[in-house]
């Protein structure tokens, strides 16, 4: 209703406008000012027009609003027909994700699970680690000491390079003054050899005298061999002569020879028996020795018996001189139990002594106490008299004090009756007398009763007093008995109790020593408890098997093993390393170097190739031996081949012969090589078959290999012959 | 502890004694350098600041040994606690701190809480730890490494336990002694003291 009233406006002021807008029409139209009611109808017509027009607009409009509605509504349907369907497929898909939720829920714990197992698998992890770690720097720690040892092997091996280098200057330098030796030394061989030459001169010279002397002393020689021929002639003779003469002698040698073989046997023997004589003489002296120990022995045992002899005598003595009968440690023994015995008795005859008096004391305290109480007794009785005295001595005060106020009251009255008249005041006076009367009754009533209590008292205190005077009475009679007990006892026992005493103080003091010395024994138990020991028998000691000593220990121990094994292990490495370097010392001193420097490390691949070098040359040397073995055997049989000997070296500088044509395997020549190279023959049993020979041409001739080569054509000669 | 402050029963006072050994002995070991600081701890307790060990091992060994302590002191059948510092090197027994326990047996049938408040015997505790910790000014500085032992001295007739096994006193030779404050709960008296190795410096 609004909007159409809305409308309406506007449709009034469209009109309204459209009707300024033609202002003209109008005023045209007002020329004919007749025609005013015609415009009057026709603008009520337009309007009407208008209206119908509008209204046919709206109703359009309407039905265009109401198609749009329906159409909205039907958008509106399948636009919720959509959201439920969206909303299902939602709520479906909602479903999904929950299940999946719980899924993932599920997985989520397990995966925590996980997380946990995995979480203690780190702490253990890290634990381990942390173990690993532990072990890692103490093996780091053992690879520093090691390192520094190496560093220290590293600087000695640097020394002794310095010291190898040092020592190889030493060796140029002697080197050098070696080769300057050799200069001079050719220099001199120089002048040696110009001296040579100068000297050869002088022997040219020489010679040519000598040849002119020599043609002279030719004559002289001759003339002088001539005769050394005919000396020679003569010694021979005498020669030949001796030699018959020894020949002669040779039976005799021989008969010697054999008695002088028979000796030696004989002496040889001699010497067995003389070495088995020494064993003997050694076993004997052996036995001496024990003998002489057994000696020393037995003097100590003789001793001994010397000194238990004595002792035994002086035991017999004593018991003789005791008058005992001991002869033996059974008589002591029982006499000692004997002694013991009386002892006990002694002891137990103190104890019942003592006993009694300690009994009669006991009586003494007892009636001591008694006496005590009633002197007590007694006390408490004074105090009650004197108590009950004061007290009658007050009564006695208050009864002054009473008459004395009765006399003053009567004094009073006595004022009142001669001051007044008698008749005025009589039956108040009276009144008041009788008053007074009364009091005066009452109070003499009241002493009376003082004096009753006052006597009764008294006649406590006297009864008291005869009980102070029985008790005391008594005390006496018991102070009497007891004296006469301890009289009666000491009577008895005086000299006992004196002895007793005696024992007691002994016992005393010994008890004051004892104490002391537990004293002492208990500060020592206590000082002993400081340090912390126990007595075995209440006490015993625990502690917990795996305790971290025991732990510590173990580990150490372990420890320690797996050092002393790593250093047998290192000790080979280096015994290895150190046969290594020494071959390699050869070599050079780089390779040393780094042999040392390898000790602790395994066997490097330098250390390898010198192995492998060496084995090689001990290789070539094994073949050069060979091949020299060879060689010399080639040679031998060559020799021998040639020469017709076979030539061994028996010892040292004695060459044995041996020929080819020998006729026994045994028959050789011996050589022996003397001081400047000149070869001696030895003597043989071959040898001395061949006298003629040697004679010829050892002697004359001295030529061995002519010698040799006679031998060889006369054994040649004899073996073709057969 | 016990249900009511002022009084102390048997039971009450074997824990307050098993945990004074607790704390004793792991401030011994920080104060000894028997372990490393660093493996310690600060915690208040008996209104003081102590050091306790991380250590795991340490940790469950000390457990199983004041479990049975406790236990021991309930039954009254401990004599001493003996803590023993030994030289790994050489074996030898360098410091021993004593405990020397006296029970009052007759807290075993009588069941009647004892009086004394809890808070005055912290206190005496309090005072023998200090003083423990005190000590280092005069004990002698432990140059090698060292290993602790717990040794108990028990009554004669006890039943060793698993995992226990009987030891020897382990005397050091040549000692110093020092007594130290005593506390007591009046059930169980505490009597402290320490024997150190005497050194042949001075």
């Amino acid at each position: 209703m609004d909007l159409e009233d809305d409308t309406t406006v506007l449709t009034t002021l469209k009109s309204f406008n459209s009707f300024i807008s033609c202002p003209e029409r109008p005023q045209r139209l007002s020329d004919n000012s007749a025609a005013s009611g015609v415009l009057q109808s026709q603008y009520t017509r337009r309007m009407e027009l208008l209206e119908a027009a509008e209204r046919v607009q709206y109703k359009s409009r309407y039905a265009q609003m109401d198609q749009e509605r329906k159409q909205m509504e039907l958008s509106h349907k399948r636009a919720r027909f959509e959201l439920e369907k969206a909303a299902s497929d939602h709520a479906r898909n909602l479903e999904h994700e929950v299940d999946r939720n719980q899924e993932l829920l599920g997985r989520i714990r397990k995966l925590e699970e996980r997380e946990t197992e995995l979480s203690k698998n780190l702490s253990e992890q890290i634990e381990a680690n942390n173990a690993l770690r532990k072990s890692l720097g103490s093996l780091n720690k053992k690879l520093d000491e090691r390192d520094t040892r190496l560093n220290t092997a590293n600087q000695s091996v640097n020394s002794l390079n310095d010291e190898i280098r040092e020592l190889k200057q030493k060796i140029q330098i002697q080197d050098s003054s070696i080769s300057a030796q050799k200069l001079e030394n050719q220099e001199v061989q120089e002048q040696l050899d110009l001296q040579r030459r100068k000297y050869q001169e002088v022997s040219e010279l020489c010679q040519s005298l000598q040849a002119a002397q020599s043609s002279c002393s030719e004559h002289i020689i001759k003339i002088k061999e001539l005769e050394r021929r005919l000396a020679l002639q003569e010694q021979d003779f005498a020669i030949v002569k001796t030699v018959k003469s020894e020949a002669a002698k040779v039976p005799d040698l021989e008969k010697e020879l054999k008695r002088l073989r028979d000796a030696n046997s004989l002496l040889r023997e001699s010497r067995e028996n003389c070495s088995l004589l020494k064993e003997e003489v050694e076993g004997l002296r052996k036995k001496l020795e024990r003998t002489e120990k057994t000696k020393e022995e037995l003097v100590n045992m003789e001793l001994e018996k010397e000194r238990l002899n004595e002792k035994l005598q002086a035991w017999e003595n004593l018991g003789q001189s005791t008058g005992l009968n001991i002869r033996k440690p059974e008589d002591l023994s029982r006499e000692v139990i004997h002694i013991q015995q009386r002892e006990i008795a002694l002891k137990e005859q103190n104890y019942t002594l003592s006993s009694r008096v300690r009994s009669v004391e006991r009586a003494q305290a007892e009636l001591s106490a008694e006496l005590s109480q009633q002197c007590s007794k007694t006390l408490e009785e004074q105090k009650k008299r004197e108590a009950q005295e004061a007290l009658v001595r007050r009564l006695q005060k208050r009864v002054l004090l009473l008459t004395k106020e009765r006399d003053g009251m009567r004094a009073i009255l006595e004022s009142y009756d001669s001051e007044l008249a008698p008749g005025e005041y009589s039956p108040q006076l009276s009144k008041r007398l009788r008053e007074a009367e009364d009091i005066l009754q009452k109070t003499q009533n009241h002493n009376v009763e003082m004096e009753g209590q006052l006597t009764k008292a008294q006649e406590e205190t006297g009864t008291l007093k005869l009980q102070l005077q029985t008790v005391e009475l008594e005390l006496e009679t018991l102070k009497k008995q007891q004296a006469s007990a301890s009289d009666s006892v000491s009577s008895v026992t005086k000299e006992e109790v004196s002895i007793l005493r005696q024992k007691i103080e002994d016992l005393e003091a010994e008890r004051q020593r004892l104490e002391e010395q537990n004293n002492i024994l208990e500060m020592r138990l206590e000082r002993h408890n400081l340090q912390g020991d126990y007595d075995p028998v209440k006490t015993r000691i625990l502690h917990f098997r795996m305790n971290p000593t025991a732990v510590a220990k173990q580990q150490r121990q372990q420890e320690v093993e797996a050092l002393a094994e790593e250093v047998t292990r290192l000790r080979e490495l280096v015994r290895s390393l150190q046969e290594g370097g020494a071959l390699s010392h050869s070599h050079n001193d780089s390779n040393m170097h780094s042999s040392s420097l390898g000790l602790t490390l395994p066997p490097s691949r330098e250390v390898l190739d010198l192995r492998k070098q060496m084995e090689s040359s001990e290789l070539r040397n094994q073949r050069l031996k060979e091949v020299f073995q060879k060689k010399i055997q080639e040679f031998r049989t060559v020799c021998y081949v040639l020469t017709g000997y076979q030539i061994d070296i028996t010892t040292e500088n004695q060459y044995r012969l041996t020929s080819v044509y020998a006729e026994h395997m045994d028959d050789s020549l011996l050589f022996k090589k003397g001081s400047g190279g000149s070869m001696q023959l030895m003597e043989t049993e071959f040898s001395k078959t061949l006298g003629e020979v040697v004679a010829l041409h050892l002697h004359h001739q001295k030529s061995i290999p002519a010698f040799l080569s006679a031998v060889t054509l006369d054994l040649f000669s004899r073996q073709t012959t057969i | 502890m016990t249900s009511t402050l002022k009084g102390i029963t048997l039971k009450g006072s074997a824990e307050l004694v098993a945990e004074f050994f607790s704390f004793g002995i792991n401030s011994i070991l920080y104060q000894r350098g028997i372990y490393p600081p660093e493996t310690f701890t600060r915690v208040t307790h008996y209104d003081m600041s102590l050091q306790l060990t991380t250590d795991p091992k340490l940790k469950t060994y000390l457990t199983n040994v004041v479990a049975q302590l406790k236990e021991w002191l309930f039954e009254c059948t401990v004599q001493k606690l003996v803590l023993v510092i030994t030289c790994l090197e050489t074996n030898e027994v360098l410091e021993r701190w004593q405990f020397d326990i006296e029970c009052d047996k007759t807290a075993k049938e009588s069941s009647a809480p004892r009086e004394k408040s809890i808070k005055t015997i912290q206190d005496e505790i309090r005072s023998v730890i200090r003083q423990i910790t005190a000590t280092v000014t005069f004990l002698p500085l432990l140059e090698t490494p060292c290993a602790f032992d717990l040794l108990v001295y028990t009554d004669k007739d006890l039943e060793v336990p698993d995992k226990w096994e009987e030891s020897g006193p382990q005397i050091i030779d040549q000692s110093e002694e020092v007594r130290l404050r005593s506390f007591t709960t009046s059930i169980h008296k505490v009597n402290s003291m320490v024997a150190y190795k005497r050194t042949d410096s001075v």
